[in-house]
């Protein structure tokens, strides 16, 4: 099998199994085939992509794009689908799939108390949400990766939506849909806007010198530079897709889904997809500096506020949808300091370590039925492999070394470093931001840790238990990449073709160490609060801040956008009603009114037409005659 | 001496139409309405056919024939109409059919 036949392969094992299973209901149904069909999907995948990904390690495959005709009108070719395999494909290819197979294991044991029926829906949608990024991820031009980041955003829908009868749950994947929709439209106009000026829907240095053409025509002088339009739109639709601050407010609330269902979404899915469209179109991004300065911003901003919200959160899993924002913020800031390498490897290492986090957040609340911290407490005891497993993932969230994370995150700090002090000081801000944001990382991770392993046994705790291997397994096997994935970085960015000077097999930088000791601060300070009694002390101390977050500021002026938005429509509304329907209206009763009126000429009586028309007669003999006169 | 010829023959089928307008516009009794039509149609067969035999060639007669022949379609259909209004109104008097007054 070549690179092109295995990337295919890859790709469309999910699709046709979502398909299948989407067609043959009887199947769908069955609580044992309908599961089996979908793991073995994922595991096919997983298959062609490790063999993909080791292929390109090891440059056996040279990167290639094949295309095909999609939309042709007026006998020109529009839009092409297609596949390309290099290394960067190749490597979000094993991350997706890797991650995928493991949530879809892991919900085998999660969901098997639900229906039957459900559990065939909700496998349906995790092939086709596995689908869906695959195809983003292979994709070789811009339409086809918007047309599998509306997918993704659909089946993100359909699985936050998955306990639809919940109010909560389907307000939660409304407010998903609606926010990234609204971010979606930037994607969109960008398009329109690229496809304008360059004539296709490519991301390469080609586009980017029509763009820059097209910016310096003196025949037109645009209003915004076409360059910095296109990467701006799309900008905004990375905003909504990865959570950013002031469109993250949909990602806390997406914690309605079940569990699984939130660590595929925050690990390696649905706003990982931001972070990647960045990586793929870094042309078109890097050519309007503008933009990548916002980017860093936005990202340094994120991930100091999501984390301040983190600190607060009582509700396990809302801690960790705080932090994917704040490490998506990471992410985004790095890319903004114009270090890919550091962006897309935090992305792959996140990926893993979040998706462990978050299983093991499922294995605890799958044992104990509750969301709620204060009434975990005491779990080491009965679930020492979870524990294990999600110390692992918080310590590799926090940056420990030797750990993922460390490494990701030290590349991510450096690069945003290098670039405050080349000098770009308007950088000095995310550069500070992140390294702050460390310490509290560190902090809300090591409080949520102790709080829910540690301490006084709740009730709850007594009758706690590990789950099933299928749970137990994913979690093991996730925990290795946890662990391990920020050691081969050299090899990374050989492979992604993402070169940064200085990186060794162990990456360490002064920057680094600083941002570990901010680290051990934050550990030291939550330990402390944890031997002085749970949580009171640290609530207290920060109860202003959390006054502050918990008023939800953001949720608050999105309501008042929004109501408005309502009275703008409202307006709108009064207008077309009475003014734009009104004129019809008023034409139509004008009509009836001269019918009601004029009707009464019509008698029914015989003699009157006559006379009418005799009428005419004389008129007509009269006008005529007055004619002859006039013209002889 | 010609023209005066035709002069007779317009005055005649003049006078004719005007008996036929008169007369619709006066008569109640839907037959004598139909009555003056046919002398109204008839002043116009005059006038053709006078006008053709004052000129050369015969397509007015011809038209004329035709002409009658319609006519007497016509009279065909007013026939009809009357005697449904005779048993419908139980009356001919054009004035008691007034049911499509708007």
């Amino acid at each position: 099998m070549n690179a092109v036949e295995l990337a295919a392969l890859t790709v469309l094992a999910p699709l046709v199994v979502a398909v299948f299973l989407i067609v043959a209901a009887p199947v769908r149904r069955n609580g044992v085939l309908a599961p089996g069909l979908s793991v073995l999907g994922s595991l096919v995948s997983l298959v062609g992509a490790g063999a993909l990904l080791l292929r390109q390690i090891f440059g056996l495959d040279p990167d290639l794009t094949v295309e095909r005709q999609w939309l042709v009108a007026g006998g020109e070719t529009v839009a092409r689908v297609g596949i390309t395999v290099d290394g960067t494909s190749a490597a979000m290819l094993a991350v997706v799939t890797f991650v995928a197979a493991m949530v879809q294991i892991f919900s085998l044991g999660y969901l098997s108390d639900e229906p039957e029926e459900d559990r065939g829906r909700y496998f349906t949608w995790q092939s086709l949400f596995l689908f869906s990024m695959l195809g983003l991820v292979v994709s070789p031009n811009l339409l086809q990766l918007f047309a599998c980041w509306e997918l993704v955003g659909l089946c993100s829908y359909l699985l936050i939506g998955y306990w639809w009868r919940k109010p909560s749950a389907a307000k939660a994947a409304v407010k998903a849909f609606w926010v990234t929709k609204f971010a979606d439209m930037g994607l969109l106009i960008g398009l329109v806007l690229l496809y304008y000026h360059t004539g296709a829907f490519e991301w390469g240095p080609g586009a980017v010198e029509q763009l820059a053409a097209a910016g310096s025509d003196p025949e037109k002088t645009p209003w915004v530079l076409p360059s910095v339009a296109v990467a701006g739109l799309m900008f905004f639709a990375v905003m909504g897709k990865s959570a950013q601050f002031p469109l993250h407010v949909w990602l806390p609330d997406a914690m309605e889904g079940p569990t699984p269902v939130s660590a595929l979404l925050h690990a390696a899915t649905m706003v990982a997809a931001g972070v990647y469209l960045i990586v793929r179109a870094w042309p078109l991004f890097e050519a309007a500096p503008v933009v990548l300065n916002t980017m860093a911003i936005v990202g340094g901003l994120t991930a100091l506020l999501a984390a301040c919200m983190a600190i607060i959160q009582t509700d396990i899993k809302r801690v960790l949808a705080y932090s994917t924002a704040s490490q998506l913020g990471y992410m985004i800031a790095a890319l903004g300091a114009g270090s890919v390498l550091g962006g897309f490897f935090h992305l792959t290492t996140h990926a893993f370590f979040k998706a462990l986090l978050f299983l093991s957040a499922g294995s605890v609340i799958h044992a104990v039925h509750t969301n709620e911290l204060s009434e975990m407490g005491g779990l080491w005891k009965p679930m020492k492999l979870t524990a294990l497993a999600f110390g692992v993932g918080a310590a590799a969230l926090a940056g420990l070394p030797l750990m993922s994370g460390f490494t990701s995150k030290d590349l991510v700090l450096e690069g945003l470093y290098k670039a405050a002090s080349a000098p770009q000081p308007v950088l000095w801000f995310p550069f500070l931001a992140c390294l702050f944001t460390v310490g509290l990382t560190s902090f809300y991770m090591s409080r949520v840790f102790l709080r829910a392993f540690f301490g006084k046994s709740s009730r709850r705790a007594y009758r706690a238990h590990e789950g099933g291997w299928s749970m137990r397994v994913p979690m093991m096997l996730l925990a290795v990449p946890a662990v391990a994935a920020g050691w081969p970085v050299a090899t990374f960015a050989q492979t992604t073709g993402l070169f940064e000077p200085h990186i060794g097999l162990l990456h360490f930088t002064p920057v680094g160490g600083i941002a570990l000791g901010f680290s051990v601060v934050g550990f030291a300070v939550a330990l402390m609060v944890h031997a002085s009694g749970g949580s009171g002390g640290m609530v207290s101390a920060l109860s202003p801040l959390g006054d502050l977050i918990r008023l939800s500021l953001v949720d608050r002026a999105y309501d008042l956008a929004y109501r408005q938005a309502l009275n703008i429509a409202a307006g709108v509304g009064w207008f077309d009603r009475y003014m734009v329907d009104g004129v019809v209206n008023a034409i139509g009763a004008l009509t009836l009114l001269l019918g009601r009126w004029s009707r009464h000429l019509q008698t029914g009586r015989v003699g009157d037409y006559v006379y009418a028309v005799v009428g005419g007669l004389v008129l007509l003999a009269a006008w005529s005659q007055m004619i002859s006169w006039v013209v002889l | 001496m010609i023209a005066g010829d035709l002069r007779v023959f317009l005055t005649v089928s003049a006078v004719m139409f005007c008996i036929g307008v008169y007369g619709i516009l006066s008569r109640r009794n839907a037959i004598g309405v139909l009555l003056c039509l046919e002398l109204m149609a008839n002043a116009v067969n005059l006038n053709l056919v006078a006008f053709a035999r004052f000129s050369t060639g015969t397509m007015g007669q011809v038209f004329t024939l035709f002409a009658i022949a319609l006519t007497v379609a016509e009279v065909v259909v007013g026939m009809a109409l009357v005697i449904l209004l005779q048993r419908t109104h139980r009356d001919i008097r054009l004035d008691v059919a007034e049911e499509m007054r708007g």
